[in-house]
């Protein structure tokens, strides 16, 4: 039955339908619903377990470990707690352990403006926490892409053996749509990983060879180790490449924008093109290449100073023009009149 | 004497990394004994730590093994138990991890109170990054982070942990082994949060300092400063060693009083036509009645539809069955409101 929905619920909904038996969180605005959510769905269904962590660090730890224990395990927060929670998110990389992270965006740094919708934590989703990483990251734009990318960030999560992102803004949390959840069709992998109680291996955030044997001075092993996780993640992400790309024939200026802008300047479609990546991480450098060599003008609209551009920079060798929509200031017409600014300085 | 705890450890790993007379070999094999004597074993045992020299102690343990990140071993285990309550679950790790870094989890998890059994090898240093001033280090004790003399007083782990029952807090030394070793044993079958403080040394980082020439001088150090008190206590001074433990008195629970509403018989309510019922909305001293699954309710003191703040979604003197089954709110919010006819036809 179609019902009103929020992106908050479409998120949770999202991760019930993967198979999710474990939640941990700590209240923060603007994910404090999906925490009340878990909190009474685990009252009246036994088998979903929940905790309200004392704090964000806790709340990642037990994410991970209830994953390494044998759940389909998620946590949710906003850029604060996501910040507390990279320590966990390194862990979770080099102990392989499947769950899911979400960070609904808010206006940093620091507290920052709690309740105002941004896109700045991209980099440090990217690489927040220390050393290389890996990290997959989807961006949704509405509550149905909610739930399903939700679910789909649970399928990659198994499939890629890490903590996969699942982005989201504040605007996008506290959206609220009709919605049909019981007829969107998803497909739900099952768990990959051996509990623990299986085996006796050892789950250690030091570098270590396949026997889980400690090696703290072996380049060697720690290279062919590397290189193997990040092989195994290229391969999981190709199998998700995951964008909406809307020409409009007489345009020759891109715009590019995810999650909560490319709703926004959707009604910009019939004067210019529109690229919206879906997968936020890795970059989808190819599909990138592709879309922009045939634009003279591109300009990348997001919620943040140059983050994302300076990926789409880094992907195509080109420089590009950004619209940063800073301090939670999403107007349309705004947007619109920096575009125009943006274009009278190229001469159009 | 029974060697058959040796399974239980990962000898191809050995020779393990600490120092020659440090106390931590002592808690690892001693803890190996009571879990062989228990017969835990790798399919329902887990055994987690954290970081530091006493955070290497699960990797030589032939179970599944979780060495988490410094400070974090309790939510790890905590969330391991949760997710898989027919483990045993033990923590091995030190004073630092648990007691500094980790002091916000030790706080919590133990609250929480989830079974699960945690052994802190507590050295009163930070052995692994060489020997600075940890929580528990004494006051005026030199380290390399002291030069002149731990300043401050050492975090009191027992008055902390026995603040409010159920608790079980045991305090020993690798001296004592007898002690020791009914300590452990005690802890793994307590039902409930148990934590097991073993006073250790560290004679290459921290002894050698306070003029201790070997790891037996500590020893015999700590015999001097510790006595054990036998029997049953709440709490533990600060120079005894001992189990400190308590339950809590279970109070049997009242029976809840349910109120129920006597239920009005639908052929008894007042019939309203669709039509009769929308001249009930509110205008000119009207009660405000609007209809839901046949029935007819009187949301007069419902503050949303009061005087001229007309509800922007909800007409009054109409039915809502419609407009209630997609609101954000479910339909119990209508029944709080007094029953006064039923829809004719």
């Amino acid at each position: 039955m179609k019902r009103i929905v929020s992106g908050n619920e479409g998120i949770f909904q999202g991760a019930i339908r993967a198979g999710a038996s474990y939640f941990a969180g700590y209240p923060i605005s603007p994910t404090s619903e999906i925490l009340q959510q878990a909190a009474v769905y685990s009252e009246e269904n036994p088998e979903f377990r929940f905790l309200q962590a004392e704090d964000e660090i806790a709340a990642a730890i037990g994410t991970i470990s209830a994953s390494l224990a044998g759940a389909k395990a998620f946590t949710a927060t906003s850029g604060p707690g996501f910040t507390l929670m990279q320590e966990a998110l390194g862990w979770g990389h080099v102990v392989e352990a499947p769950c899911v992270f979400v960070n609904s965006m808010r206006v940093g740094p620091s507290t920052g403006m709690p309740t105002q919708p941004a896109q700045s934590d991209l980099l440090q989703v990217k690489a927040g926490s220390a050393g290389d990483y890996y990290p997959i990251a989807f961006y949704p734009n509405s509550v149905e892409e909610c739930f399903r990318l939700t679910a789909t960030a649970f399928n990659v999560a198994e499939e890629s053996l890490s903590p996969v992102i699942l982005l989201a803004d504040a605007f996008l949390s506290h959206l609220y749509e009709m919605v049909d959840l019981e007829k969107i069709d998803v497909t739900v992998v099952p768990r990959s990983k051996a509990p623990l109680g299986s085996g006796q291996r050892l789950f250690t955030g030091t570098a270590h060879d396949k026997l889980g044997n400690v090696k703290t001075n072996d380049p060697v092993v720690y290279r062919a180790w590397l290189w193997e996780v990040k092989g195994r993640h290229d391969r999981v992400a190709e199998k998700y490449p995951y964008f909406e790309y809307l020409p409009c024939k007489n345009s020759e200026t891109l715009l590019i924008a995810f999650g909560i802008t490319s709703r926004i300047i959707s009604s910009l479609k019939d004067r210019f093109s529109i690229f919206r990546p879906i997968r936020i991480y890795p970059i989808l450098e190819k599909e990138l290449k592709e879309v922009t060599q045939s634009y003279r003008h591109i300009i990348v609209v997001e919620g943040s100073d140059g983050q994302y551009a300076s990926w789409v920079e880094c992907a195509i060798c080109r420089k590009v023009m950004k619209v940063p929509c800073l301090g939670g200031g999403f107007k349309l017409k705004w947007i619109q009149s920096q575009i125009e600014e943006c274009l009278r300085g190229v001469g159009v | 004497m029974d060697r058959s705890y040796k399974e239980l450890l990962k000898l191809r790993r050995f020779p393990h990394t600490w120092c020659p007379g440090c106390g931590i070999g002592a808690v690892l094999k001693n803890v190996a004994m009571a879990i062989k004597e228990l017969d835990w074993n790798y399919k329902n045992t887990v055994a987690v730590s954290g970081i530091g020299c006493s955070g290497r102690m699960s990797g030589y343990m032939n179970l599944d093994a979780v060495h988490t990140p410094h400070g974090r071993p309790l939510t790890a285990a905590e969330t391991i138990k949760t997710v898989r309550p027919d483990l045993n679950v033990i923590v091995l790790s030190g004073d630092g991890d648990l007691g500094s870094i980790g002091g916000n989890h030790l706080l919590h998890t133990s609250r929480r109170n989830p079974n699960i059994t945690v052994f802190c090898n507590d050295n009163e240093i930070y052995g692994l990054t060489g020997g600075q001033a940890g929580p528990t280090t004494p006051k005026g004790t030199k380290t390399l982070t002291s030069p002149r003399g731990e300043p401050y007083s050492p975090l009191r782990l027992g008055r902390i942990l026995t603040q409010q029952p159920p608790y079980f807090y045991a305090r020993t030394s690798v001296y004592h082994l007898n002690h020791f070793k009914t300590c452990i044993r005690e802890a793994l079958l307590w039902k409930g949060f148990s934590f097991v403080d073993i006073i250790s040394d560290c004679i290459e980082l921290n002894g050698r300092r306070l003029g201790f020439k070997t790891a037996y001088q500590m020893f015999k150090w700590f015999d001097q400063r510790f006595h054990i008190v036998e029997g049953e206590r709440d709490h533990l001074q600060e120079d005894e060693l001992g189990i400190a433990k308590a339950l809590v008195e279970e109070v049997p629970k009242p029976a809840e009083k349910i109120e129920v509403k006597p239920e009005i018989p639908i052929e008894s309510l007042k019939p309203f036509t669709l039509e009769e019922l929308q001249q009930f909305d509110g205008s000119g001293g009207k009660p405000i009645y609007i209809a839901y699954k046949g029935k007819v309710y009187d949301l007069s003191g419902s503050l949303l539809f009061q005087g001229e703040k007309k509800m922007r979604c909800h007409i009054a003197g109409k039915d809502l069955t419609k407009d209630i089954d997609i609101a954000p709110h479910g339909e119990d919010l209508v029944f709080k409101f007094p029953l006064v006819g039923k829809i004719e036809g």
